[in-house]
């Protein structure tokens, strides 16, 4: 029997199956509007039969949407186990979804030290990358590009998405050069996580996990900022299903959900 | 002559620097106005005041609640960055809670050999408050002898007071050159004497201010006349690419109610035989603070004087975003100028500021104030 | 089975009474021909108690949180403050108290009280301002507040005899303005009663907040919060000062008899500042995982008397003085003295204080970690929370920080607050305990 971890996010979700602690099939759909149809349609499109999975563990912030779901792990977890399972040496565990962004310290045992999670606000997560993309009027990959061409430092403010959006008309206005611009958008981004990873305490090594690290502009801001070199691991957005896949095969999960998410 | 403010507002840390290789003196950050500077001078020291960078940053987050204002933040930035490593000493004047977060964070994560809390009354209007501040007042100049080992002697607060009051005089002629229609500087080259004003040496500084007004302004022709004139009041203030903008669409700023410009330098110590008690009464009847302006508002009847006297058009009242005390005073200050005749623009302050979104505001503002004039 | 007994509290619905009883006296007061007054948590209640027998108070901050507690009525409230132009991260509770003499409704029904006169302190920059702001919506009605920001108390400084001087003689000088704003004639006896009644309701509210050191819990905080507010409504009143004797003897019972607050107590945890009060199922919340918080040095302190001993690292009661004052100026220092211990001003003057107090409350009430409120809704509570949270991590115990507003429900999210607490019991080492 396998067992299968899942994590519903607010864009995408992400299914781990696993056996003995080894990957044996994954999946990721667009989680679109009916989030429901996206876990089925995920489920579907593995190669592994669901009668074959003995165990399915959710995660993510739509986890209550996960009918199959035995069990229930917390965002935290899920990542921090994913990552220290990924690599033994791993300290601190930044996570930056398209809602929501996190740090993470852990001991060498996986186990959370302390976590800080960015408070109600989109400038610490992937929906602001979006949003200044489209004010760039560029997508993604080449926002991520442009930033890494960048020879000139231009400083934004990153309290607020949208005062952040309102200033990068007034750099468009001003004729900074696009790649500057892109750099910035990333510089800001980073300085928000880096304040977060600050408040638990960096401890080496870092790995970078979430649907942001694939933005190679961001983790060249984020490894600048931080001032130490950031891991990358393959799939860098399945590394929290995964967690939640061992997490159930270690039996660390609860069975039902906090009473108001139900 | 009047760049020398400007060179100096950019390059603080070169300047005390310089004049601690110089004299081999002591220099005292300080976070607050309130502090009585007088001593500080009597004792050979050298006050800077510690102000922030306004430039992104990600070193406070841990220390500082979100809540807090970005003045506060921007200012212990600066030491946790190591900006001010040259500091010997380190002082607040109790005034905000914000800036008392950024003074007791800095003083327990980089503390220099020497800091001091100064609980400067908050009551002001009750005379209860003057024996007290006399009484801490003491307190600090002891504090003070033992930590540069030398006595503070009634000779060495006269030098204090004559400093501080020649620099005041000085200041206050200089802010008067800008009542006529044709004002001879700029709201931004007023800021840059102002604000540098605060670390400078104060001989030095008004020595330049006396020779600006004698021998640079007279016949200074910066076609100003005709400008829209501006007062800008609220909380600490010295961001001078704000102040540029609002020049540069066509207004100019005249006069001002900050910590960072005329509220530090507005009144004297009126000289008397108990020195400290002299001291302590300057400091109880300056300018309030919106701070310690209760249960009377006396801002408001300052900032009309100010309004009149400089005879300005409009109003632009900025704080720092999430400053509680200035948010308790602006919508009755706003009322308060309103009923002069004076509209008002307010305008939130953060790190940096989003210059293009605040310039189509400014715009908007100055285009009702010249409205205004037609009928 | 449950690990241990438990019991309701008994003189809980008492001190329900007393608070209704309370409210109604101010709102009635003018019935028959006395004298309301307002004013913060923290005022000196006892000073104008010398103007007879028939004065009744509203003290603000509990106001406020009753305000919070209704939804609808707050939101309407905020709403109203906003639109009189008033900034929204102000103090949440100024923001509900203003709304509602701008709605001209209060809370506990009918149209909101106008009072005579604001008998007001200071030490967060919002008291005063608070009560101009409410001086100048009702109209003009005369003000006093005094200023009790001196400095730290002992051990973390000195009480010098200038700092009592200026604060006693601004309660001097407010007790001639009362008999002129009045125009009646003070009474020294009735002052030095009401004195004597503080010391004695905030001296035994530390004592019972002590019993929590033992295991189980006899209290939990949100049982708590519902008991320590009568001293923020009239600590000088000798029906709470009775009732807090006669709680004691309850809860040293509990102790004696091991009930528990939580029956399968197996963590115990604190808070720290007010917590969101539309959402105080999340003390509810806490019991499914067998945690109780045992208080906070909020709960214990914000009324509560203590000393702060360094070299035993423990918070320790404030003994009564030894005699009752003989005269007004006796029982304005005494007052005085008293209350600048309290260990709530400290933390206005350095973080660390409240850092020390904090950590001596992690080692002597046994907590296995701490969950700070980071509360949009007051700067002052919240002034060196992140400090605090620092020093409390370094000496080894873990901490849950949650943003929210005590006031303000638009930004409290339960839900998430919720996933973080999972999270945190997670760090804890704690599970689910099966109801």
């Amino acid at each position: 029997m396998y067992t299968a971890g899942i994590d519903v996010g607010a864009k995408t979700v992400k299914i781990v199956v696993t056996q003995d602690g080894k990957i044996v099939d994954r999946q990721i759909v667009s989680a679109g509007q009916d989030a429901q149809a996206a876990i089925e349609q995920a489920w579907q499109s593995l190669d592994t039969p669901i009668a074959d999975i003995g165990l399915i563990v959710a995660t993510g912030s739509g986890r209550k949407s996960t009918k199959r779901a035995n069990g229930y792990v917390t965002e935290v977890a899920a990542a921090s186990k994913g990552a220290i399972k990924t690599d033994p040496e791993i300290r601190t565990v930044v996570d930056v979804g398209a809602e929501e962004g996190r740090a993470i310290r852990i001991d060498q045992n996986g186990k959370v030290v302390d976590f800080a999670i960015n408070e109600k606000c989109a400038a610490g997560a992937g929906a602001f990358t979006e949003a200044m993309a489209r004010a760039l009027e560029v997508d993604l990959p080449t926002l991520a590009a442009m930033s890494l061409k960048s020879t000139g430092n231009v400083a934004m403010n990153a309290q607020c998405a949208v005062f952040a959006e309102s200033e990068l008309v007034t750099l468009v206005h001003s004729n900074t050069p696009k790649e500057d611009m892109a750099k910035a958008i990333h510089d800001a981004i980073s300085d928000r996580i880096v304040s977060m990873v600050r408040r638990v305490g960096m401890a080496e090594k870092v790995m970078l996990i979430g649907g942001v690290a694939l933005n190679d502009g961001f983790v060249a801001s984020l490894a600048n900022d931080l001032e130490t070199s950031v891991i990358v691991p393959q799939d860098p957005q399945l590394v929290s299903a995964y967690g939640a896949a061992i997490l159930g095969e270690e039996g660390n999960y609860a069975e039902s959900l906090s009473e108001t998410m139900e | 002559m009047i760049e020398m403010f400007e060179e100096w507002y950019k390059s603080r840390h070169e300047y005390a620097k310089e004049w601690k290789d110089k004299t081999g003196g002591k220099v005292m950050g300080f976070f607050c106005t309130y502090v009585p500077e007088e001593i500080l001078l009597a004792a050979n020291v050298l006050p800077v005041r510690i102000l922030g960078s306004h430039e992104p940053q990600n070193v406070t987050e841990p220390h500082i609640f979100g809540m807090y204002c970005p003045f506060c933040r921007d200012c212990l930035a600066q030491g946790l960055l190591g900006r001010y490593d040259y500091l010997d000493g380190m002082m607040i004047a109790q005034s905000c809670l914000h800036i008392r977060q950024a003074f007791t964070s800095w003083k327990k994560h980089m503390p220099p050999e020497f800091t001091y809390y100064l609980p400067m009354p908050h009551q002001v209007q009750s005379p209860r408050s003057i024996p007290f501040l006399r009484s801490e007042l003491e307190t600090f100049k002891t504090a003070v002898e033992q930590w540069v080992g030398k006595e503070i002697t009634d000779a060495d607060l006269d030098r204090g007071i004559e400093l501080m009051n020649a620099s005041r005089q000085a200041m206050r002629d200089l802010y008067d050159t800008r009542k006529t229609a044709n004002p001879p500087m700029t709201g931004l080259e007023a800021m840059y004497a102002a604000v540098s004003n605060q670390w400078i040496d104060k001989a030095e500084h008004t020595a330049v201010v006396r020779d600006v007004i004698q021998k640079e302004l007279p016949g200074r022709n910066l076609g100003l006349e005709g400008k829209t004139r501006l007062m800008i009041l609220g909380s600490e203030d010295d961001d001078t690419a704000f102040v540029n903008m609002v020049e540069g669409c066509g207004s100019v700023i005249v006069t001002d109610d900050h910590c960072t410009g005329s509220r530090y330098f507005w009144n004297q110590v009126e000289p008397e035989e108990d020195r400290l008690l002299a001291i302590a009464k300057r400091y109880i009847t300056r300018p309030a603070c919106p701070t310690k302006d209760w249960p009377q508002r006396t801002r408001l009847d300052h900032v009309r004087m100010l309004a009149k006297q400089w005879d300005v058009a409009g109003a632009i009242i900025i704080q720092q975003k999430f400053c509680d005390p200035h948010e308790l005073d602006i919508p009755e200050q706003r009322k308060s100028l309103d009923g002069i005749g004076v509209p008002t623009l307010f305008l939130e302050l953060d790190v940096t500021v989003p210059v293009g979104q605040f310039k189509i505001r400014v715009e908007a503002f100055l285009e009702m104030l010249a409205e205004d004039d037609l009928f | 089975m449950a690990k241990y007994p438990t019991e309701t509290l008994l003189s809980w619905s008492k001190a329900k009474e007393i608070r209704e009883t309370y409210y109604k006296n101010y709102a009635a007061a003018h019935d028959k021909g006395g004298i309301r007054w307002v004013g913060g948590a923290w005022t000196f209640d006892a000073v104008p108690a010398g103007l007879g027998g028939d004065v009744y108070s509203l003290t603000s901050e509990p106001y406020g949180a009753s305000c919070a507690f209704n939804k609808d009525f707050s939101t309407r409230a905020m709403e109203a403050a906003e639109t009189a132009g008033y900034a929204r991260d102000l103090c949440a509770y100024m923001r509900n108290y203003w709304g509602s003499i701008l709605m001209n409704e209060y809370a506990f029904g009918g149209p909101f009280p106008k009072p005579d006169f604001i008998w007001q302190d200071h030490i967060c920059c919002s008291h005063a301002k608070w009560y101009q702001v409410v001086s100048e919506l009702e109209g003009g009605i005369p003000m006093f507040c005094v200023d009790v920001a001196v400095g730290p108390a002992e051990p973390f400084g000195t009480l010098t005899e200038a700092k009592i001087d200026y604060v006693a003689g601004q309660i001097l000088d407010g007790i001639e303005w009362l008999e002129k704003t009045t125009g009646r004639t003070y009474d020294d006896e009735l002052f030095i009663e009401a004195c004597w009644n503080d010391f004695r309701s905030t001296s035994k509210w530390a004592q019972v907040c002590e019993l929590n050191k033992a295991v189980p819990a006899p209290l939990d905080e949100k049982t708590m919060y519902s008991l320590y507010v009568l001293a923020t409504l009239q600590k000088s009143w000798g029906v709470v000062a009775d009732y807090y004797d006669e709680l004691y003897d309850e809860v040293k019972d509990r102790v004696e008899r091991g009930i528990a607050a939580v029956p399968n107590e197996q963590a115990r945890v604190m808070s720290d500042t007010q917590p969101p009060w539309s959402a105080l199922k999340l003390f509810r919340y806490l019991e499914q995982y067998g945690v109780v918080s045992v208080g906070s040095l909020y709960t214990f302190g914000l009324e509560g008397m203590w000393d702060f001993d360094p070299a035993s690292g423990d918070l320790v009661p404030r003994p009564m003085p030894s005699k009752k004052p003989t005269t007004r100026e006796e029982a304005a220092r005494e007052l005085v003295r008293w209350h600048l211990h309290k260990p709530e001003y400290q933390h206005f003057y350095d973080c660390d204080y409240k850092s020390q107090m904090m950590i001596a409350m992690c080692k002597n009430y046994g907590l296995s970690g701490v969950m700070l409120h980071y509360n949009r809704g007051c700067e002052g509570l919240s002034l060196g929370i992140a400090e605090n949270r620092l020093a409390i991590q370094e000496t080894g115990y873990p901490v849950m920080t949650f943003e929210g507003n005590m006031g303000d429900e638009r930004e409290f999210d339960l839900g998430r607050t919720m996933q973080r607490v999972d999270a945190f019991m997670e760090t804890l080492g704690v599970k689910k305990v099966a109801a």
